[in-house]
């Protein structure tokens, strides 16, 4: 099977700071990445911990070994017409569900 | 439907008491199928699991309790905790690790303390499921994995938590930490005023659970995480009942 474009474990890390945004790509019956925060851009609050990426790991499948990071919403750009400008939102996601971005 | 609805009717003697049901979700058979294949094949024995159910069910959220009392009252403590929570758990006598070596199931060795300022205020959630500091807190409460809770606490954090009593000014930032892969957070409050001379057990006993969800904040004289239940206005009378003369 011909491997997809998705990034793996062998991309440069993100640092706390930059800006990512979260892809919107397809799954097979499980992930733990969820549709509100696909699309949206964040930024990186933490680095936690690498471990197996919960698509393989529910079917007890050993995968590759991803980092896990906390990314921080503004609520604005997650729901439209939000109300408070100052709130945030945080939760994890692994490595190959984040892309650079810009803005 | 063949017969006619009469409820509240004088006379109405039909209605009978709606039988006991027990409502069983695939997934609680799926959990008895895989636990009773478990008890055959000798992974555990039924004993085992009786223990390590009552175990699990036995834990309060007293060390997260004494978790924060001791993070108010000793600064080297506190960095600690924020650095490096799971050795932070161990001084108030709880090992992530119990009772497998690698934590119970579904709770994982990621633990992080959220800090809450006077411009920021955290609150926890798992949109997913139940994701929650056990450990440290006990079982969630039933409102915390309600679909209600979960899918609005998101998008709408200021009204529920106004829904709790917690009205948190425009000023102050609200922070929602979604608990949806391995880490577990639990909240610090910031320590209220007129505590000044506390000691840390007495401390210990306003830190509630809701305060470490994020729900309440601790104050003096708060010591339980009541919800009071208000009494019906006017309450419905069952067919047994005379209707009331008005």
């Amino acid at each position: 099977m011909k491997k997809s474009k998705s990034p793996d474990a062998s991309d440069a890390l993100f640092e706390v700071g930059d800006k990512v945004r979260v892809r919107d790509m397809p799954y097979m019956f499980y992930t733990r990445s969820q549709l509100y925060t696909r699309g949206v851009v964040g930024t990186i609050a933490a680095l936690t911990y690498k471990d197996l990426i919960p698509e393989e790991e529910a079917f007890n499948f050993d995968g590759r070994i991803e980092q896990y990071y906390i990314v921080r919403f503004r609520q604005k750009d997650l729901w439209p017409g939000y109300a408070f400008d100052n709130d945030t939102l945080q939760t994890e996601c692994p490595h190959r569900w984040l892309e650079p971005a810009t803005n | 439907m063949s017969h006619t609805h009469t409820h509240g009717n004088p006379g109405d003697t039909h209605h009978k008491a709606a039988p006991m049901v027990e409502e069983i979700t695939d997934y609680e058979v799926l959990e008895i199928a895989v636990r009773e294949l478990a008890i055959e094949h000798g992974l555990f024995t039924a004993e085992d699991h009786r223990k390590f159910t009552e175990w699990a069910e036995s834990i309060g959220p007293a060390a997260g309790s004494r978790l924060v009392a001791k993070a108010w009252t000793d600064p080297a403590f506190k960095a600690l905790a924020l650095k490096d929570g799971l050795t932070a758990c161990k001084e108030v006598g709880v090992d992530w690790a119990e009772p497998t070596g690698v934590g119970t199931p579904s709770d994982y060795m990621e633990f992080h303390l959220l800090e809450d300022t006077p411009t920021l205020h955290h609150v926890i959630v798992c949109t997913l499921c139940s994701c929650y500091p056990r450990p440290l807190l006990g079982m969630s409460p039933e409102w915390y994995r309600t679909t209600n809770y979960r899918r609005r606490l998101v998008r709408w954090p200021r009204q529920v938590l106004a829904e709790f009593g917690l009205i948190v000014p425009p000023e102050v930032e609200v922070r929602v930490e979604d608990s949806n892969q391995k880490c577990r957070f639990m909240v610090l409050p910031m320590r209220p005023e007129g505590t000044d001379n506390w000691t840390e057990k007495q401390l210990a006993e306003i830190v509630t659970r809701d305060c470490m969800i994020g729900v309440a904040l601790p104050k003096p004289g708060r010591t339980a995480d009541v919800h009071p239940i208000q009494k019906a206005r006017r309450p419905v009378k069952s067919s047994a009942e005379e209707p009331a003369n008005e």
